[in-house]
């Protein structure tokens, strides 16, 4: 029970762990993925040195014109510096837009790819695995964790590489053009570091504080909202509105300490700004009456004071942005080690195999030792009809699903055509051997999208016409606005009951496998529908090897054969007839069906 | 009206806005001194004055680079506080309204719409009351202290400077615009993209069982392709965007440098002016920026509180009346009457038809039937869920819509069949009616419900947390815990709603004969589908399709050999399967 509870605390804050900044072993792992886009990768940190290069050449000019022309009054050599100046804009204009997309190409490439490999991925997967991942969590990995890893190449790594050369380069021509000047410069860096530091690592501290809460908010809301119910039978308003301001004021005191530290890491390197330009004042003035020192010189000086800072400033921010890459990437790759826990076998496609399928000695269970199934045997031989019935739970939807294999039996065989399940090609193997499930799945698209499935271009329209009209359901899709066209909802919620099992069943006749498990749907549809979904059904199973989990009288009573099925084996078989003059489990069962 | 609501929870803070714009004015008065002391100095450099006025100009640009920093800070506490202040007291007015809401809201709004507006508008609207609001604030105090600044050191050169700005001002605008537009078709397709992924991993054993992988990872790659290809157009108006700072605050010092430097050297203005003119103009270079992105918090801050508005105006469906009377919380006489009762829930059909029926004070009545005859709503009208036309339902001989209706959820106990939990210990779950419970009353309750054993054998016992973030609990143990809370508050009247559907026949029996002894002197109606359990009702009510269709005592009805006698043979042949 412990592991239990905790595993469903790690799932909701899984997403808050924040780790390492860098991880060699993952970064290995992204430095492949951009494999394909290296040349532009390298292109786009390239550009971060004539970026760098114009950027310092803009304050040299100021010098250059205040120093050369206009203290010296050169009208004509001005304008000279201005047309220079204006060639450095347009030229940083240009590359920094040129670069921003290429990083942004980059970032997007990457989502891109990983964002399919995690979907093809999950097509490999096999059913054991949604059982134990909730597809909220994968749409996670696909939508959330690729976002903060394309981030990182968007606004992260790149940009740290390019502040560096930046600095750098501001660094080096302080200190060639005034040394002195420079290291007066430099001796607010400490202040500088040391101030950003804690104010960002404070302000980070308080922002995790302000998520927790808030999720805690949420999660308190959310759950209130299911449960608004309980609260008003037993007349809890006053203590839950209580208990909300609470949590409300938490969270607005949290903001507010966040608050306090960014605002407070902007207003403090501003200081250190003008504090700067003050100390430059002081020295620099010194030096101009001593001659070292031109105006020029200090107007640019101040200058490159300002593009110094706000790279050390930012530092932090781009730290973040790589943590949270680095514990996305993590959980990415983490989802792509794992390996299906079903692979396909060898055989091909087998034509020529007899439709026959056959359990011999199956045991399964989902979990651990339940046994759902326990030393199951029977055999359906070509083109037999089979009905299978028991009382829920009896295992009936698991026999099923082994047949085509999306479970693994634990002991014993599940032969189809002779062959067992597992040296069959999966694709082969499944199209053999079609299943109907209970529920009716329909998926959002035309009803024709829905006809094909799997099979896209290989069937023709009148084909899925004729399917449609042996299924008794080209009446009402040619009743539908735009007939086969008509554009089905999520779930099929633009759809009766009876609708979806007719396209259910048109659907498995357009797939046309040669034995076909049927598990039969038990939602109740008017009279005249289930006259013609019978009636469907009967010319879907003809001449088809079938096993049919059977909900209706009809179906047994068709049925060649009937294996009543119970606590995971087959307990009696029989046709209808025969099971009912023996008057054991089955003729309950079906006195209990007649009385429903 | 969303702009009258927002104002009226603004209003309070007024106070503080106007110290936050008076912060900001401040600051700004601070931010333009700087430069200005620059340019004395400079100037002072110029004339080579002593080397006392530098270092006056020095500190007194120290003093005004601290006292900027604190009336910055000031600003921003004020005003960001101040939005950070109407956006609790918003989501309290919210959540206090929600409450009032009755079962029918809750069931034509889903709660992660309710979820989306309480947490993504009311954030947008944090936003446009807090950043958004400083933002307006503050450029417009910028963009007049600096023109006033720039004009006072030089107007020809401003008239200069300032030529651009408008080009420029439109240009972000537009940028800003097609910004968002391009964002959003970027968001409707990763919402295309988001849902075709979810269908597939939802309909998984369908994509199985037809082998649409290849088909379905197609499909996805041409979602997929497509919003690749959304986003780099996206990503190359951005890259055309976000340089365009640097380019505003370069064509500022190309102003400066070109017809300044020519001021400078004509010697219309000094050097100290010309580097002053120069930092005011970088001033500006954000603001403008910024301008677009303000404007489109204004907007969707607007739209986001017109969703939040169109809560808060849904009226509470129930009121008490202004002559509603309590009842006593253990009133002795809580006779149940329905009299000739017909119910439909909005846009279906009856659900209940001329139900009359009365449940004498003390006396147990079970109602069975088919799934959908109505019997649940039945139970669901007594603590008024859902609301009986008047004239139709009396407890103790009154009007339940003459009831205060706290009083009559306080006399009634209602155990749903699918009961909800909170995340919360097992002793808050249960304890819900009364804070205050002792741990003697809890363990009764518990020992009743037939909970107590395994409350012990939970790892932390009676504090164990429960529900969805908590221990997994099974239906069973939801429904035993949801009768224990029920009990606690001694209620006269108690509805069990088939209420142990997920507890096994045997432990339901068990449930039941602890039960017998406090149902003692309760009105009680059962509602179950085991006919095993209404059984030992006083009276056993069949209902089909929301009619009364057989009533009377079990022997009774087994003897008439009506639908209560078919529903009891159909129970007894799954019991002996299940035995098989």
């Amino acid at each position: 029970m412990r592991s239990h509870v905790g595993a469903n605390q790690a799932d909701g804050h899984e997403d808050e762990l924040l780790g390492k900044a860098y991880d060699s072993r993952l970064v290995a792992r992204l430095w492949e993925a951009t494999r394909a886009y290296r040349r532009v990768v390298l292109v786009s940190a390239f550009l971060f040195f004539p970026i760098a290069a114009l950027e310092l050449l803009q304050p040299y000019l100021l010098k250059v014109a205040i120093d050369s022309h206009i203290l010296r009054a050169d009208w004509g050599g001005l304008t000279g510096v201005a047309g220079v100046f204006l060639l450095t804009l347009a030229g940083l204009y240009a590359l920094r837009a040129l670069q921003s997309y290429l990083m942004q190409l980059t970032g997007q490439r990457i989502m891109h790819d990983l964002r399919h490999r995690l979907f093809a991925h999950a097509q490999k997967m096999d059913a054991a695995f949604f059982d134990k991942n909730p597809v909220g969590r994968l749409m996670t990995r696909i939508l959330n964790d690729v976002e903060a890893v394309s981030d990182m190449f968007g606004s992260g790594v790149v940009a740290i590489l390019g502040d560096l050369v930046t600095v750098a380069g501001v660094v080096a021509v302080m200190l060639a053009m005034n040394w002195r000047l420079a290291l007066v410069t430099f001796a607010l860096v400490p202040v500088l570091a040391v101030s950003a530091a804690y104010f960002r690592g404070q302000a980070r501290d308080a922002y995790r504080g302000l998520r927790t809460r808030l999720a805690r908010l949420n999660a308190f809301l959310q759950e209130n909202l299911q449960g608004m119910t309980v609260i008003q039978l037993f007349c809890r308003e006053g203590a839950e509105q209580r208990a909300f301001v609470a949590l409300n004021s938490d969270y607005r005191r949290a903001q507010f300490r966040s608050t306090v530290y960014d605002a407070s890491l902007y207003a403090v390197v501003e200081a250190i700004g003008s504090a700067a330009v003050a100390l430059l004042l002081w020295y620099g003035g010194g030096q101009i009456w001593e001659g070292v020192l031109t105006f020029g010189g200090l107007v640019a000086f101040i200058e490159y004071t300002n593009r110094f800072f706000l790279p050390i400033r930012d530092l932090g921010a781009k730290y973040a942005v790589m943590q949270a890459a680095m514990a996305s990437s993590e959980r990415i790759f983490g989802l792509l080690d794992l390996e299906p826990g079903i692979r396909s076998g060898a055989a091909a496609a087998r034509s020529e195999a007899p439709p026959i399928i056959e359990f011999k000695n199956v045991w399964f269970a989902y979990e651990g030792d339940e046994w759902v199934l326990s030393d199951c045997s029977f055999r359906v031989a070509a083109g037999e009809r089979v009905a299978l019935v028991g009382i829920t739970g009896a295992g009936k939807t698991t026999i099923a699903r082994l047949l085509n294999r999306s479970y693994e039996v634990a002991r014993g065989k599940v032969l189809v055509g002779g062959l067992d399940v597992s040296e069959w090609d999966l694709t082969a193997l499944r199209r053999r051997v079609g299943l109907v499930p209970q529920d009716v799945f329909l998926f959002t698209g035309s009803v024709e999208a829905n006809l094909r499935l799997a099979a896209d271009g290989a069937v023709r329209r009148d084909a899925l016409e004729r399917a449609a009209a042996v299924a008794n359901a080209r009446g009402f899709i040619e009743s539908l606005p735009e007939g086969f066209g008509y554009e089905i909802k999520e779930r099929g919620a633009n759809l009766s009951q009876g609708q979806r099992q007719l396209l259910a069943i048109a659907r498995a006749l357009v797939y046309n496998p040669a034995v076909l498990v049927l598990d039969e749907a038990t939602s109740s549809v008017d009279p005249e529908s289930e006259a013609l979904i019978q009636d469907a059904m009967e010319r879907l199973l003809e001449g088809r090897t079938s096993l049919v989990i059977a909900h209706r009288l009809s179906t047994v009573q068709r049925a060649d054969r009937v294996l009543v099925l119970h606590r995971g084996r087959v307990s009696e078989e029989g046709t209808h007839a025969e099971l009912l003059r023996r008057g054991g489990l089955y003729s309950r069962l079906y006195e209990l069906q007649c009385g429903r | 009206m969303p702009e009258r609501l927002l104002l009226q929870h603004l209003r309070p803070y007024a106070g503080r806005y106007a110290l936050g714009c008076g912060f900001l004015a401040l600051a700004s008065l601070c931010a333009l001194a700087i430069p200005w002391m620059v340019k004395r100095a400079i100037e002072a450099l110029e004339a080579g004055s002593a080397a006392g006025e530098l270092q006056g100009y020095v500190a007194i640009i120290l003093a005004l680079a601290a006292a900027h920093g604190l009336v910055r800070l000031g600003s921003r506490f004020a005003i960001l506080g101040g939005g950070q202040a109407v956006e609790f007291d918003l989501r309290n007015t919210l959540y206090g309204h929600l409450q009032k809401l009755s079962l029918g809201f809750y069931q034509t709004h889903r709660t992660g719409d309710l979820m989306s507006r309480a947490s993504n508008d009311l954030s947008a609207v944090k936003l446009l009351v807090g950043f958004g609001a400083l933002s307006l604030m503050a450029t417009t105090i910028t963009f007049v202290g600096t023109l006033v600044a720039m004009l006072a050191i030089d107007p020809r050169l401003t008239l200069y400077a300032m030529a651009p700005y408008p080009l420029l001002i439109l240009l972000a605008k537009r940028f800003n615009s097609t910004v968002h537009r391009q964002s959003q078709a970027v968001q409707e397709q990763l919402g295309a993209l988001s849902a075709q992924a979810h269908e597939n991993l939802t309909g998984m054993t369908v994509v199985r069982a037809y082998t649409m992988e290849a088909g379905e990872l197609r499909h996805f790659q041409r979602l997929n392709a497509e919003y690749l290809a959304r986003s780099l157009r996206l990503a190359r108006t951005q890259a055309a965007f976000s340089p365009l700072l640097g380019l505003i605050a370069g064509i500022g010092t190309l102003t400066i440098l070109w017809i300044g430097g020519a001021a400078v050297a004509e010697k219309r203005i000094t050097l100290g002016s010309f580097v002053a003119f120069n930092a005011y103009l970088a001033h500006l270079a954000w603001p403008t920026i910024a301008l677009g992105w303000t404007l489109s918090i204004v907007r969707r801050g607007l739209a986001a509180m017109g969703r939040i508005a169109e809560i808060l105006s849904v009226e509470p469906e129930f009121r008490d009346a202004a002559d509603a009377v309590e009842i006593a919380p253990h009133v002795r006489n809580a006779a149940i009457e329905f009299r000739n009762l017909s119910f439909a829930y909005e846009g279906r059909g009856p659900a209940l038809r001329n139900v009359t029926l009365t449940i004498p004070a003390g006396s147990t009545l079970a109602v069975v039937g088919p799934t959908g005859s109505g019997k649940s709503t039945l139970g669901a009208l007594v603590p008024r869920l859902i609301d009986p036309p008047p004239g139709t339902l009396f407890i103790g001989g009154r009007d339940v819509r003459g009831i205060r209706l706290e009083s009559l959820r306080r006399a009634v106990g209602y155990v749903p069949q699918d009961p909800f939990l909170f995340s919360r210990s097992l002793r808050e779950n249960l304890a819900l009616a009364d804070d205050a419970a002792d741990g003697k009353r809890l363990a009764e309750v518990a020992r009743v419900a037939g909970l107590a054993e395994e409350i012990e054998g939970f790892l932390h016992g009676w504090e164990t947390v429960v529900g969805e973030r908590g221990l997994t609990v099974s239906g069973g143990q939801r429904q035993r815990a949801a009768l224990a809370r029920a009990l606690l508050a001694d209620p006269p009247i108690l509805i069990l709603d088939d209420a142990f559907a997920n507890v096994d026949a045997a432990k339901e029996m068990e449930i039941l004969h602890a039960l017998s002894q406090v149902l003692r002197g309760r009105t009680t109606l059962i509602i179950t589908h085991r006919l095993k359990a209404a059984r030992e009702a006083d009276w056993i009510v069949v209902l089909g399709e929301g009619r009364i269709v057989e009533q009377g005592p079990h022997d009774a009805l087994i003897e008439r050999g009506g639908l209560y006698a078919r529903l009891w043979r159909i129970q007894q042949l799954e019991e002996e399967i299940s035995r098989a």
